[in-house]
C-alpha cells in the first residue's frame, strides 16, 4: 500500500501533471473531453436498452445494432477513462478522500461487470415480441447503473 | 439612440429573482439542476450526434437515414427540453456573470448557428430523404449538415464546461 501511495503521489508531481494542474486550460479540457466521451457512450447505451426494452427501434435487429454501435462505444470508454485518470492523478489524495468518488467507481465495477455478463448476452440474441420481463428488466437495471456513475461523478464537484 | 434597459441590467435583475436566489441559496437544488443539466447529454446530443454518423455514413449503414431519424434522433426532442429548462434556470442564477463570460457568449453564438443548420436541413433536405434513400447516397448537402452538427455540438459541449471555470 506504501509503495501505491508513494507511486500516486510522484505521479501527481511529474512535470506534466503539474503543468495541466496550473495552465488555466487544463482542467476544462479534460472535463471536455470527459463529457463528450459520455455522451456518446451513454446514448449508445440508452440506444441498446431501448431497443431491448421493446421501446424503440423495433424495426432493428438488436444483434446488429450493438455490432455497429461497439466502435463507437468503445472510443467513448476510452476517451472517458483516460481523461478520468489523468484528473485521479493530479490529486490522487482528494479522490481517495471523496465519499462520491468511490461510489463512482463501486457503481462503474458494477455496470462493466453487468454490461460484460448480462446484457452483452442479451444483444447477441434478438429480443422476444413483446418483450420478456427480464429484456425489461436488463435495461432498466443498465441504464440505472449507468446513469448513477454519471450522477456520482457530478457529486464530486458538489460534496 | 439609448434603450430603456441594458441586456446586463436585465441580466443582473434576473439574478435577483426570487426564483433565481431560491436556487442559489439551496443546498440541493442548484446540483440537482446542473445533474440533470448534463446527465441530459446522452439524450440530446447524443441522440442527434448517432444521426449526424448516419449522415456521414460513419454508422448505421444498413438502415436508410429517415429510420434513422425517426427511431433515433426523435429521442432527442425530450432531452432537448430538458436540456433548455435546466439551462435557462442555471442561467438565471448566473446571469450578470454569463453574461460578459466569452465561452458563454460563444455557446449562444454555437446555438444558433446549429438552429439554423437545422432549419436549413429541415427545409433542403428532409423533404426528399425517401429519395436519396432509395438511392442509398446521402447527398453532399446533407452531409456538409451533419458534419456541421457534429463539429458545432462538440463545440457547445466544451464551451458549456469551459465557461463554469470561469465564475
Amino acid at each position: 500500500m506504501f509503495a501505491l501511495a508513494s507511486f500516486l503521489e510522484w505521479c501527481s508531481n511529474t512535470r506534466w501533471m503539474v503543468y495541466i494542474r496550473d495552465s488555466s486550460f487544463g482542467m476544462p479540457a479534460l472535463q471536455s473531453v470527459h463529457l463528450v466521451g459520455l455522451t456518446m457512450l451513454l446514448a449508445s447505451i440508452l440506444v441498446i436498452n431501448l431497443r431491448l426494452a421493446g421501446f424503440s427501434m423495433m424495426g432493428w435487429s438488436l444483434p446488429s445494432l450493438s455490432r455497429q454501435l461497439r466502435p463507437w462505444a468503445a472510443g467513448a470508454i476510452t476517451m472517458v477513462i483516460a481523461s478520468g485518470i489523468v484528473m485521479f492523478l493530479g490529486n490522487p489524495a482528494k479522490y481517495l478522500a471523496s465519499y462520491p468518488f468511490l461510489f463512482k467507481m463501486t457503481v462503474l465495477a458494477v455496470s462493466i461487470l453487468f454490461q460484460a455478463g448480462v446484457l452483452r448476452r442479451l444483444s447477441t440474441m434478438e429480443p422476444a415480441s413483446p418483450p420478456r420481463r427480464i429484456d425489461l428488466l436488463a435495461a432498466g437495471v443498465s441504464l440505472t447503473l449507468w446513469f448513477t456513475v454519471g450522477w456520482a461523478g457530478r457529486a464530486i464537484a458538489f460534496v | 439612440m439609448e434603450l430603456p434597459i441594458s441586456l446586463l441590467g436585465w441580466c443582473q435583475w434576473l439574478e435577483h429573482t426570487p426564483l433565481a436566489t431560491a436556487i442559489s441559496e439551496s443546498v440541493w437544488l442548484f446540483p440537482l439542476i446542473e445533474g440533470t443539466h448534463i446527465m441530459a447529454l446522452p439524450l440530446s446530443v447524443g441522440m442527434i450526434v448517432m444521426f449526424d454518423l448516419r449522415l456521414l455514413g460513419l454508422a448505421f449503414q444498413s438502415a436508410p437515414a429517415s429510420r434513422v431519424m425517426t427511431d433515433i434522433a426523435r429521442w432527442s426532442k425530450p432531452g432537448f427540453a430538458i436540456m433548455f429548462m435546466t439551462g435557462a434556470l442555471l442561467f438565471m442564477t448566473q446571469a450578470g456573470k454569463a453574461y460578459g463570460n466569452p465561452f458563454f457568449r460563444a455557446k449562444l453564438l454555437f446555438l444558433l448557428i446549429l438552429g439554423i443548420n437545422a432549419a436549413v436541413y429541415h427545409t433542403s433536405f428532409y423533404p426528399r430523404m425517401a429519395e436519396w434513400d432509395a438511392d442509398g447516397r446521402t447527398p453532399v448537402g446533407a452531409r456538409v449538415c451533419g458534419a456541421l452538427s457534429l463539429v458545432v455540438w462538440i463545440g457547445v459541449i466544451i464551451c458549456g464546461r469551459t465557461m463554469a471555470y470561469q465564475f
